[in-house]
């Protein structure tokens, strides 16, 4: 309404009120909801060192490619299958059977799955967010029209489909297998959000907002959001780790990203191709690949823990 | 039926049905209610739980959801009926026009937000001001609403408050908009006896300062007492009886507000045992033929097979019971007239 009645009220009008009011200012600090989540995420080791882990790897992954530009890409068969050496500090992990740089591919493969990976994943999480939060505020039918949308999605031999997409959209190219895998794994987050709206609508700050005039879009987004993001977030490291996982196995099978682009699994296919005569290649790739799911995997188990204290049963 | 005046009361709830379709049948929560409220007027609505005091308030708020449906009759805040206003136009009302609070302040107000950030939403939601503006307002809402140190207290967190201090800030929000009516459901249920009599306090003060109407939802007489202006009694979705506080409490004619007002316990007074209405509410899914109040009704008699009309034993006194205005069982012959005339020939035809 109008300005004029805020006037109406007095500013000191404690007096009058409030004197029964004897309670006092507490003074000792409070630790937010956040505060304590980072303090038991910091106490799950495993999920700092996943932390610090993954830190590494993304730093590299942004670093490197910018300062080595192409020359992922160089070939010179003057150097082929040149065995790797820590003297040499450009090439320490030698070059391949057509004279690429193994290291700087391999960071490059790096970060080329970390990108597939973050980026699925916030496909999955935009798309699973906004069709949960619609199906367990709105219910009904359209909860019903939804939640079979996501069984049907579900019930689809994932892989298989996102296989489909790359071969009819595009092999080799990241966008399309961003997006297949985002398409396809949506389904959990919007189960999880939809499972925490549906008991959120019915609590009591919801009902006052609603009496206060808050229409459906500031509800959702502004009281029921925040209270169930923590399974999303979750939900999203872990899913990390399977996009992760997902796409290695596509360029592997040359669906996914395939040379000259770099990728962890187009690097394993090259590799597994000179495995009697080079072996080592294989283990680069490899063990690059189980570094990012299990640092994913051990940050989520982390994040898992911190922000639900009370699903603390495993020690 | 309702009481003429020259000019509109601020809110006429008129012959309001809210049924409630579940799978094992058609509740009747609110079945036929009217009353209304005046302009600065304290209306108090009493009643056992499940007698559908909330789901009157939720059905003038338009905040009845699934299996709900308000079915008919109107709600005219000042002549306009707001179960014909839009979406948009009702949640303009709501929190603006109409604030409510509720029960349980530990519950609702939001943990993620601290409380000056909701004040300010409510204010903002209605009014183009700014957000330091807002802010402002939320301090100074909460200091009316006597919170000490309220500039500190804006920035804390609904889990930092006591119930009492949460039930403050409840009403600071509700309140910060300057609405024309406070629905209270049930404000002090849920805080202790002490704390209870500070909010009334406060609401009592804040009433007269912004000479606003209260429709005060409780089943605590002692509320009533102390708060209201008119009281409305119901029973099983219906109003069965609507006067003044005074009368209510001196003079009250439906058996079940005597019931209601007998089994309060006073001080200094020696009874051996605390009267207690027999019996629970009618499962609503299978209410009584004719007054549903009669299976646990002292003076229950042939002709309360029969439902009984809402109507005026007093000038500005309605009850729904056949008793006669000084409470004696209504003389059943050739003198009798009307409604209570046919009621009794159909009671005596055919044991229904």
């Amino acid at each position: 309404m109008e300005g004029t009645q805020l006037g109406q009220i007095p500013a000191k009008a404690t007096t009058g009120a409030g004197q029964g009011a004897v309670d006092e200012v507490d003074l000792t600090p409070v630790r937010t909801y956040w505060q304590l989540a980072r303090q038991r995420f910091m106490q799950h080791s495993l999920a700092v060192v996943g932390l610090i882990v993954m830190a590494i790897l993304v730093t590299l992954a942004l670093v490197v490619p910018t300062i080595t530009g192409s020359l992922y890409a160089k070939t010179s068969l003057s150097l082929a299958n040149h065995p790797p050496s820590l003297l040499n500090p450009f090439a320490p992990l030698g070059y391949d059977s057509i004279g690429m740089n193994v290291f700087i591919r391999l960071v490059k493969a790096l970060q080329t799955s970390l990108f597939v990976g973050f980026s699925a994943v916030s496909i999955i999480v935009v798309v699973g967010i906004t069709v949960g939060a619609i199906a367990g505020y709105v219910g009904g039918a359209v909860d019903n029209l939804l939640m079979r949308l996501v069984d049907v999605v579900l019930s689809l031999p994932s892989f298989f489909l996102i296989v489909m997409m790359v071969a009819l959209f595009g092999t080799g190219n990241a966008i399309v297998v961003i997006v297949a895998i985002g398409i396809v794994g949506w389904t959990t987050a919007a189960r999880l959000v939809r499972a925490e709206f549906l008991s959120l609508r019915e609590t009591d700050f919801v009902q006052a907002a609603r009496a206060l005039g808050a229409g459906d879009r500031r509800i959702i987004v502004r009281h029921m959001l925040p209270a169930a993001m923590a399974p999303v977030v979750v939900a999203a490291t872990l899913g990390i780790a399977d996009s992760v996982v997902v796409e290695a196995t596509l360029s592997f099978l040359s669906f996914g990203i395939s040379p000259p682009e770099a990728s962890l699994g187009n690097m394993l296919t090259n590799a597994q191709e000179f495995f009697y005569r080079q072996p080592i290649l294989i283990l680069y790739p490899g063990l690059t690949l189980i570094l990012v799911v299990l640092a994913a995997s051990f940050m989520g188990d982390g994040l898992r823990d911190a922000l639900d204290p009370r699903q603390r049963v495993r020690k | 039926m309702t009481v003429h005046r020259s000019d509109r009361p601020l809110l006429e709830i008129q012959d309001l049905r809210t049924h409630f379709f579940t799978q094992d049948g058609t509740v009747k929560a609110v079945d036929g209610v009217s009353y209304e409220i005046g302009d600065g007027k304290t209306v108090g609505v009493v009643g056992e739980s499940g007698c559908g005091k909330s789901i009157t308030a939720l059905s003038v708020m338009r905040l009845i959801e699934q299996p709900g449906r308000i079915v008919g009759g109107s709600v005219l805040l000042r002549g306009r009926d707001l179960l014909r206003v839009d979406d948009a136009e009702m949640r303009d009302i709501r929190g603006n026009q109409i604030s409510m609070i509720f029960q349980e302040p530990m519950t609702s107000l939001n943990p993620v937000y601290t409380c000056g950030d909701q004040i300010s939403e409510a204010v903002s939601l209605h009014e183009a001001v700014g957000r330091r503006q807002a802010w402002e307002r939320a301090v100074e809402m909460l200091q009316l609403v006597g919170i000490p140190d309220p500039a500190r207290r804006a920035k804390q967190y609904p889990h930092e408050l006591s119930g009492g201090m949460r039930q403050r800030v409840m009403i600071a929000m509700a309140l910060s908009t300057n609405p024309e009516l406070l629905i209270a459901d049930e404000p002090t249920t849920a805080l202790d006896v002490t704390i209870q009599a500070q909010i009334l306090e406060l609401m009592k003060s804040l009433r007269e300062r912004n000479r606003m109407a209260i429709m005060l939802i409780t089943h605590d007489l002692g509320v009533i007492a102390e708060m209201a202006d008119d009281v409305v009694v119901m029973y099983a979705g219906q109003v069965v009886e609507q006067s003044d506080a005074d009368t209510v409490f001196a003079k009250p004619h439906h058996p079940y507000t005597t019931g209601l007002l007998a089994s309060i316990p006073r001080l200094g007074e020696k009874r051996q045992r605390l009267e207690v209405i027999q019996g629970v509410v009618p499962n609503p899914l299978n209410l009584p033929k004719g007054c549903l109040f009669k299976r646990r009704c002292p003076h229950a008699m042939p002709v309360c097979d029969t439902p009984p009309p809402l109507q005026e034993i007093a000038r500005g006194h309605l009850s729904r019971c056949w008793l006669t205005p000084a409470g004696e069982p209504p003389a059943v012959g050739p003198e009798a007239t009307g409604e209570l005339a046919e009621a009794a020939a159909s009671a005596l035809q055919a044991p229904a």
